[in-house]
Parts: C-alpha cells; structure tokens; sequence
C-alpha cells in the first residue's frame, strides 16, 4: 500500500496537480488560459474515448459487461440518496443545497478516471475498455434522483422565467463530456485497431504530458475553489468530501464482487463510484436547481474529494481491489 | 435625440439564454452579451476561470428600448432573479435612431 502510495504521489500528474494546489492556496498568479484548458479537457476526453472505443472493438457484449452497465447506473441513481441523508443528517446545508451536492457525488469525475487508468497502466494491470462507457452512463442518473430528493415536499412552482421545456434534458445529455467521450467511443469503435494507428501519434504518445498540464490547472482551480469556498462549510460539510467517497468505493467493491471482476474493472469501478463531478453537473444545477449555493458543491467535489482521490483514493481502492481478488 | 432606457443585466452563464428569452418575449428588438471577468459580492469572490464547468461564470447583458417595452420586460426579469444569481440595474439614456429600438 505504502509503495503503491508512493508511486502515485511521485507521478508527474499528481506532482503537476500538487504544484497547481500549491500556487493557488499561496495565491500565485499563475494561471492556464481559459480556452486552452477546454480544449486539454476536449483532447483528454477524445483520448479516452478513443482508447475506450478501440478496446471494444476488440471484444464482443457479454452479459457481463451488461451487467457491470446495469449495476453503474444503479449506483449513480442510488449514491444521492445515500449522500443527501449523510449531509442532512450531519451538517447544516439546506434541502436544496444538500440534494445539489448529492448530485456531484452520484456523478463521476473523468480526470479521476483518467488517473486511475494511468496508476493501473504503471502497475501493468489491465482493465476493460468499455468501462469509459459506463463511466458516460454514471455521468446523468444522479441529476434526476437529486431533482426528486430536492422536490420532495416541495409545492410546486412555476417554471423559473424564461426557461424552455428540454434546455435540462440538452444540458444533461448534450454538454460537451458527454458529446466528445461518447462520440470518441463510438467512433474508436468504428476505426478498430488499424484506424487508431493513423492517429496514435496525436492521441497516445502526447497523451501523459497533456494530461500533466491539465492537471496543472485542475490543481489551480481546486486550491483557487478551497481557499475562497471553505469558509461557507461547517466542519461535517467538509468532512462528507472525504468520508462520502470511502462510502461510495465501499458500495462499488461490494457491486464488484458481485459481478465478479477483476483487480482493474474493480478499481475502476471504485474510482467511478467516489468520485465527484465537477464539469456536468454544476451545470446542470445552475438550471436545474438555481437557488443551491455553486460555492458549496464546487469546493467539495473539486477542493476536497478531487484532490483527495487523486493522493489517495485511487492508490487506496486498487489496494482494496487487490485486496479482494487475494493478490495484495 | 431621443430619450430610452438601458438595462443591464449581470447574471450568471447559465441563465444568459433564460434571461434573453425574457428580454426577446417583452419585445426588445436587440441585446447585446460581454463577459464577465471577476468579481465581490455577497461575502466571496468570483472569477471567470476558477472551475472547468464555467458555471460560475457571470455575463453582462445590454439592451435599449422605450420605458413601456423596458416595463414589461422587468417583471419577468425579476422572477428570473429570484431563482439565478444577478444584478439589475436601468438607467435613461439617449439615441440617436429611436426607430432601432
């Protein structure tokens, strides 16, 4: 566990994320230009969705991978709820806010999926390309058990002024991760093996030291969102932006035994499960659930767990993944 | 010159397509949309760039029209604030071409 949380730490991705933390909680004014960093976050997405694609084409559905799909997205429907009592219960957040957060936790983070899949590669150990898939099916069914958990008990109310019927539906299912990974996926799928060498030199070789300067700026922005947002939560707040990932992994491990999987679609499925949104769907609660305060689910999904399943969750579930399959 | 009413409207990324809706169903014939780059309110700051959902992104929305048009339009704005994050503010101002707005 110690030598494989070495390794992880000593990365040069997480040693990027490290810097970026430290420049913005030292208050640097160091910083990636906007654009640029979306289009490392559409070249990231592309990559792994190719890769995903390309991996897929190899191997046919299985009942299995049906299965695996089946019980992801049982899991983004279900982690809000579990979520949205643990923050009830414990910390002073409102209905509305408490089900927004919930809804970032029963989402996935595709950076954290990323990184994951480098530890798993550094470590020779293999996983199978379809989970970039499932991670796509994580990305939405949480929004819609957060939207019930934030209506419940609610009269209802007139639409918000100006709002149009599918603008959610759009914002869900459309934004940009969703559009590129599954397009990448599918096309990944299409191309197979003797396509994806036409392309390996932009989307393989550069795709470390892309991911470096990513995680650049998502250092950047998780310290910058930390050091402005922790004032507005209560220690139990920001104690569910660690203790609500190991909840989650937990559950995931459990699925995974279940299914039967192995060390690396364990892990990853794991990784899925704890991690937190922080591109979909605050963009979808800013239409969906406009009066939750962005401050607060922002600096827990990406000023808290982000960084903490980057340091030490991934390593932490693929030592439990090892763990289970009697290989630790 | 002619006498008319200039809104504009801070508010957050998100809801710049509700917001303009709202300013299109009251009638006014133009809106124009700058970026906001960061700011101070409510006790924390803001700023363009801090996460990669842009979410908490703010625009500045502009528009002219005459102070009947400008009426109808901040009634539904104001429910729109009620929900989203923003600042509203009108102030009288004069045109050249009356006929554009």
């Amino acid at each position: 566990m110690l030598d494989l949380a070495l390794t992880t730490l000593l990365s040069p991705v997480v040693l990027f994320f490290i810097l970026g933390l430290l420049a913005a909680l030292l208050r640097s004014s160091m910083s990636i230009p906007e654009a640029f960093a979306k289009g490392l976050a559409i070249y990231l997405m592309m990559a792994i969705g190719l890769k995903g694609g390309i991996a897929m084409s190899e191997s046919p559905v299985t009942l299995a991978m049906i299965g695996v799909f089946a019980i992801a997205i049982a899991l983004s429907f279900s982690l809000p709820a579990i979520a949205y009592g643990a923050l009830r219960v414990t910390s002073k957040l409102s209905r509305i806010d408490a089900a927004a957060t919930a809804a970032h936790y029963g989402s996935i983070s595709i950076v954290t999926f990323v990184a994951a899949t480098q530890l798993l590669a550094s470590a020779n150990i293999e996983s199978s390309g379809y989970m970039v898939a499932v991670a796509a099916a994580m990305e939405a069914p949480a929004i819609i058990t957060a939207l019930f958990l934030a209506s419940r008990g609610k009269q209802k109310s007139e639409p918000v002024a100006g709002s149009e019927s599918g603008e959610l539906f759009r914002e869900v299912l459309l934004n940009a991760s969703v559009v590129v990974l599954v397009g990448a996926l599918i096309i990944g799928a299409l191309i197979g093996t003797d396509g994806a060498k036409q392309i390996s030199p932009f989307f393989v070789d550069p795709f470390q030291g892309v991911l470096c300067l990513f995680l650049l700026d998502m250092g950047l922005s998780a310290g910058r969102g930390l050091r402005h947002g922790w004032r507005q939560l209560d220690a139990a707040a920001l104690g569910f932006g660690i203790y609500m990932p190991l909840i989650s992994a937990s559950l995931a491990a459990i699925a995974s035994i279940l299914l039967g999987l192995d060390t690396g679609d364990t892990t990853l499925l794991m990784v899925l499960s704890a991690s937190a949104s922080y591109i979909a769907v605050p963009a979808a609660m800013r239409l969906a659930l406009p009066e939750a305060k962005p401050s607060i689910y922002l600096t827990l999904s990406l000023g808290i767990t982000f960084p903490f399943n980057i340091a030490v969750g991934i390593p932490l579930y693929l030592t439990v993944a090892q763990w289970l399959q009697g290989g630790a | 010159m002619h006498a008319m009413k200039r809104l504009e409207l801070i508010i957050e990324r998100m809801a710049m397509k509700r917001a303009g809706r709202v300013l299109e169903s009251a009638g006014i014939k133009g809106y124009t949309v700058v970026p906001a780059l960061a700011g101070y309110g409510q006790g924390s700051y803001w700023q363009r760039d801090r996460d990669m959902s842009a979410s908490q992104d703010m625009v500045i929305m502009i528009a002219i029209s005459s102070d009947s048009v400008m009426q109808v339009a901040l009634q539904d704005l104001q429910k729109l604030l009620g929900a989203h994050i923003g600042v509203l503010s009108v102030s009288d101002v004069n045109v050249l071409r009356p006929e554009r707005f």
